[in-house]
């Protein structure tokens, strides 16, 4: 993991402050009003469903596209400098292309005199954050011949070369598979934790956000649709006491299973699921005025089924509760 | 540029389109020397021969690498890590130029042998090689930074080199022409036109007709005109509007 850095500075320095973004492609409007600030040592997640305007937020705060209105504040350089804001970031885009017959050592290196670090100090620079990112047996091997993985992890080290204040992670886990996935979360996390930096890490994957994330910004269609800590936003979706739950049952037990759970009390609604797996979601209404829906319905759902001798091939908690937000605040499908 | 010229050389890319330079060199020779017909010509002529289809080719290699060095970067998504970086564009785009560019002196060193076995001991060597290296070097200095230019509007290497080798196509077309045509003022006027004839008819002014660089100066000015212009659009237009995509 990474060196842990003594910032020297507040721990609730504003890194990142966004006001008003907008972009507009002709008659599109791409992204609508962003603004949000970050803080350093914090991890703010974008989230939202594919072409809710996360990597167009990202481009623009990254300097590769210029925002149709609005500014944004980098360590303090204004927008109007776009060369001076990209010493200050680290970036890890979406889909990131590496030159696949040099070695990861050597392309850090490269990145390393790219951003004005002498010859040997890149070289030293690249030893330490291939170490970091675990890497260094790997080093002087062909980038070609690396995991998809591992290209991710030479991706985060590429992205601190230049020991930015702000670093954005594009869809990280894009393609990772579960260990991968959570190993590069780690990561991430450690990226902000350990070097105190400011993360904005963009993920249509709700786990992550809401694993990973101290913030979140959730964005549909281009506009922003809640922002706040994630505690915070989640607090936004309490005024709806419809609870998700879902329990799993052979088809052609599905409609008994139903009729036996819809004459339960605190029990809204049922709808089985459309791809004929034969999960049932169970819309619940919290027990006597508590917010919490009541493990005790859910135990009353389960023990009504097994004493009906329905078999139970699954049982799911439901949704997450950043998810029952996102779900009501988006119109697209979580992929 | 380090980065560039390691992973052109390295990557074996210069290498192959130099062993196919070095094959087609070898084949001209071969004709040049063997033919009835070409084996009837002054050592002076058979060196323009080569020396021309060594500046034909050359530049073809040029091109290609040109057109693919920023659309490839594009689709090989390696373009954006390089945007975000502090380096500006200009820096960016000669780097590219340059190395795209390095292939031309290692053609010009390959053409040295076959020159020197073709001029039969002549003292047209030395003035070939000066003249060659000088008109090769403009015109392939042109010809990148045109591929560069279409390449940076390109999101497609194929498309890039599809126009470039368009552009490539229609600046041999003067040499097929009839030579009463070339002699005529439109047939000069196509000749200036078009720097890579110009420069052939300087070769084969100053190396076979003898002329004094006095009155062949204009065929040298037309690929000098060209690379001006090519670097002056390149620098000056289209490296400041590199864009991620190319529509921007």
């Amino acid at each position: 993991m990474f060196q842990t850095r003594d910032s020297g500075a507040d721990d609730r320095t504003e890194i990142l402050h966004a006001e008003g973004l907008r972009k507009v492609y002709g008659a599109r409007t791409a992204l609508k009003n962003l603004s949000f600030s970050l803080q350093a040592g914090r991890v703010v997640g974008f989230l939202g469903p594919n072409g809710a305007g996360k990597t167009t937020s990202i481009r623009i705060l990254t300097t590769i596209l210029q925002p149709s209105s609005g500014h944004f504040v980098v360590d303090g350089i204004s927008s109007e400098h776009p060369e001076a804001i990209r010493r200050r970031i680290g970036v890890l885009p979406e889909g990131l292309g590496f030159p696949r017959q040099l070695t990861g050592f050597r392309d850090l290196t490269f990145y390393g005199e790219l951003f004005g670090r002498a010859s040997a100090e890149a070289r030293a620079v690249a030893d330490q954050l291939l170490d970091e990112v675990g890497l260094k047996a790997r080093a002087q091997s062909p980038i070609g011949s690396y995991s998809h993985g591992m290209r991710q992890r030479l991706g985060i080290a590429r992205a601190l070369v230049n020991d930015p204040a702000v670093v954005f992670f594009d869809e990280p886990t894009l393609g990772l598979d579960p260990r991968g996935q959570r190993e590069l979360l780690g990561l991430i996390q450690a990226v902000a934790r350990q070097r105190h930096k400011g993360v904005v890490l963009s993920s249509h994957l709700l786990s992550e956000i809401e694993g990973v994330c101290d913030d979140v910004v959730i964005m549909n269609a281009g506009e922003v649709v809640a922002k706040g800590s994630v505690v915070d936003v989640i607090g936004q979706g309490g005024h709806d006491d419809r609870i998700a739950f879902r329990v799993r049952v052979p088809l052609p037990a599905l409609d008994a299973a139903r009729s036996l759970i819809e004459a339960l009390p605190n029990v809204q609604a049922t709808a089985p699921a459309d791809d004929a797996s034969g999960w049932l979601g169970v819309q619940l209404v919290p027990e006597n005025g508590s917010s919490d829906p009541g493990p005790r319905t859910v135990n009353r759902i389960l023990e009504t089924l097994i004493a009906a001798d329905v078999p139970i091939a699954g049982v799911d908690s439901g949704a997450s509760r950043l998810e029952d937000v996102f779900l009501r605040l988006t119109t697209e499908t979580i992929q | 540029m380090k980065q560039e010229l390691l992973e052109l050389w390295a990557g074996g890319r210069i290498l192959n389109f130099l062993v196919l330079f070095t094959l087609l060199m070898s084949l001209t020779a071969f004709l040049l020397a063997t033919n009835t017909e070409l084996h009837l010509l002054d050592p002076e002529q058979t060196v323009v021969v080569a020396l021309t289809s060594a500046l034909t080719f050359g530049l073809f290699i040029g091109l290609a690498i040109g057109a693919e060095s920023i659309s490839g970067e594009r689709e090989r998504a390696t373009l954006e890590p390089l945007l975000l970086t502090p380096s500006g564009n200009r820096q960016l785009v000669l780097g590219k130029f340059l190395a795209a560019l390095s292939p031309w002196p290692a053609a010009m060193a390959l053409t040295l042998p076959y020159m020197a076995a073709l001029s039969q001991g002549h003292q047209v060597l030395g003035e070939a090689v000066l003249w060659g290296a000088l008109s090769g070097t403009l015109l392939a200095g042109a010809f990148v930074a045109l591929a560069m230019m279409v390449s940076i509007w390109s999101n497609s290497s194929r498309l890039s080199l599809f126009v470039c080798l368009l552009v490539y196509a229609a600046s041999l077309i003067p040499a097929q022409l009839p030579t009463e045509f070339l002699a005529s003022p439109g047939g000069v006027l196509i000749t200036l036109l078009d720097p890579v004839e110009s420069s052939d008819q300087l070769l084969s002014k100053v190396l076979t007709s003898g002329e004094p660089l006095s009155q062949a100066w204009p065929y040298l000015a037309s690929p000098a005109i060209a690379l001006a212009l090519a670097l002056g659009a390149l620098f000056g237009y289209a490296a400041p509007r590199l864009r991620l995509t190319a529509r921007g």
